[in-house]
């Protein structure tokens, strides 16, 4: 009689403090649970902040820490030069350990780069290592500007053109940049 | 005696000086503290004289003849002259009435050094090098208005003479021994004295002497900073684990994986292990098949402990 009472009385409240502090309760949980990852993804980017690679800037897109966008500027001397290319990175829960998923969201007519953005580049899948970070991969993105991999194609198409008339690749990418990265 | 008459015309000298220091007294407030050092110091020579009578010439000629050189020169040259000299002056006797303790601080590491060969030159140039800057700056605040305020706080002068008299009982008997020899040379020739007399600041304590003040850092401190420092150079082991950047403890620290020399922490190690299982430092895969021949072994009834922990982990 007296205990249902008291519980039915005081029930509501705690439920409705419990429901008001759900949300946050759970997006901490969420971080925490993988906090080796997290920890890990946070130092990367303070590390980035200290000391950006050349042209190139990342940083989380919203407060999701496993979700980023990143820049690069095309470097000078190249067909890409002064596009603004945008990536996706996503890191996965088990991040150091297995490769962070790098997605070009601006289009760019590279022998490596696929029509829907996916890259073939070779320390983002079999020769990653959990060594590896952010910045190193933002470094080998670059280096993909300046110096396609034509062994290692994401569309063969572009990689013949490449290998046979250079002028050629070179002016449709220029093209190409001056379309979708400016 | 020759430093007879330095002192001598060091008493012509005063009078002049103080008209230079009214001059400058329109910043004086700002320039109390200075003063008050100014002030100690000719309260020092002063009573230095009175209580020890036997070392009174030498005292007189060693500190006089900035002033009456000074005295001899122009006006502006005066301020450069006493700063100069004041500095230089500062290095042996200055250290040595205000801060005795500084003057342990300078002298004793070029005798530790003398000592000791083995340790390298930059320390003892460095201690030296320190002690003589900051003796250098006591004499910078003194020389601004070193002679000037001597009217002004003679009151003041009075009120500190008894702080002062600690210091300066203490200080005179090394003073006039060390100094003795400096004042022949100093007649001689003024310029080659303030060499020499930078040198004599500098000059260590013989282990031996009999006047080496007991407080001088001993051998041991001296010697521990270039050591200390050598033996943090030579350890590489990283402080945290490159992959979960977790502090690495003591185990973590030992625990050397891949003959590459990449370390990481134990579960990043079994973490890498449960997948593809290669070291992230060289990519090479860890040594699995050591793990089988430590189980081939251990069935023929020999055990042998693989030196690499890494075995353990493997197992699976």
């Amino acid at each position: 009689m007296m205990t249902p009472g008291g519980s039915g009385r005081f029930r509501p409240l705690p439920t409705a403090m419990y429901a008001g502090y759900s949300g946050t309760a759970s997006s901490w949980v969420a971080k925490t649970s993988v906090s080796a990852s997290g920890k890990r993804i946070q130092r990367e980017m303070a590390e980035l902040n200290v000391d950006p690679p050349t042209d190139c800037s990342a940083g989380p897109k919203g407060d999701n820490l496993y979700h980023w966008i990143a820049t690069i500027i095309g470097p000078l001397g190249t067909p890409y030069e002064g596009g603004i290319f945008f990536l996706d990175i996503i890191f996965p829960s088990d991040y150091p350990f297995k490769p962070p998923k790098v997605v070009f969201k601006t289009r760019i007519y590279h022998c490596n780069v696929d029509t829907a953005g996916n890259l073939s580049v070779e320390i983002l899948r079999d020769s990653w290592s959990p060594a590896l970070t952010i910045t190193k991969v933002l470094q080998a993105m670059r280096s993909i500007f300046l110096k396609p991999e034509p062994y290692n194609p994401a569309l063969p198409v572009i990689t013949r053109l490449y290998l046979s008339d250079r002028e050629k690749h070179d002016e449709v990418a220029k093209e190409w940049t001056l379309r979708f990265a400016k | 005696m020759i430093s007879d008459s330095i002192t001598n015309a060091s008493a012509t000298a005063a009078p002049s000086a103080r008209d230079f220091g009214k001059k400058k007294r329109t910043n004086r407030t700002a320039k109390l503290k200075q003063s008050k050092l100014g002030l100690r110091r000719e309260q020092w020579l002063s009573q230095v004289a009175m209580v020890n009578k036997g070392g009174k010439e030498e005292m007189d000629a060693n500190r006089k003849p900035g002033s009456e050189k000074s005295d001899q020169r122009d006006r502006p040259v005066v301020n450069l002259d006493g700063h100069q000299r004041g500095e230089e002056d500062d290095n042996n006797s200055g250290a040595n009435r205000h801060e005795s303790f500084m003057e342990s601080l300078s002298n004793s590491p070029n005798s530790i050094l003398s000592g000791m060969n083995s340790i390298p030159n930059f320390s003892s140039s460095s201690s030296s090098g320190s002690g003589g800057s900051c003796s250098g700056n006591i004499t910078e605040e003194e020389d601004a208005d070193d002679d000037g305020c001597l009217d002004d706080w003679e009151a003041i002068a009075d009120a500190l003479a008894a702080d002062d008299e600690k210091h300066e009982k203490e200080n005179p008997p090394e003073f006039s021994e060390e100094h003795e020899h400096e004042n022949i040379q100093q007649s001689a020739c003024e310029s080659d004295v303030a060499v020499s007399r930078k040198q004599k600041s500098n000059q260590a304590w013989r282990p031996d002497d009999e006047l080496r003040p007991q407080g001088l850092p001993n051998l041991g401190k001296q010697r521990s900073s270039p050591v200390m420092n050598f033996h943090y150079s030579s350890v590489a082991v990283p402080s945290s684990c490159p992959i979960c950047y977790e502090d690495l403890d003591l185990t973590d620290s030992n625990f050397l994986p891949c003959p590459c020399g990449f370390r990481l922490c134990l579960f990043c190690h079994k973490t890498i292990c449960d997948g593809d299982g290669r070291c992230p430092g060289c990519r090479k895969p860890y040594e699995r098949n050591t793990v089988k021949v430590e189980t081939s072994v251990q069935g023929g009834g020999l055990t042998i402990r693989l030196a690499r922990s890494s075995s353990m982990f493997c197992r699976s």
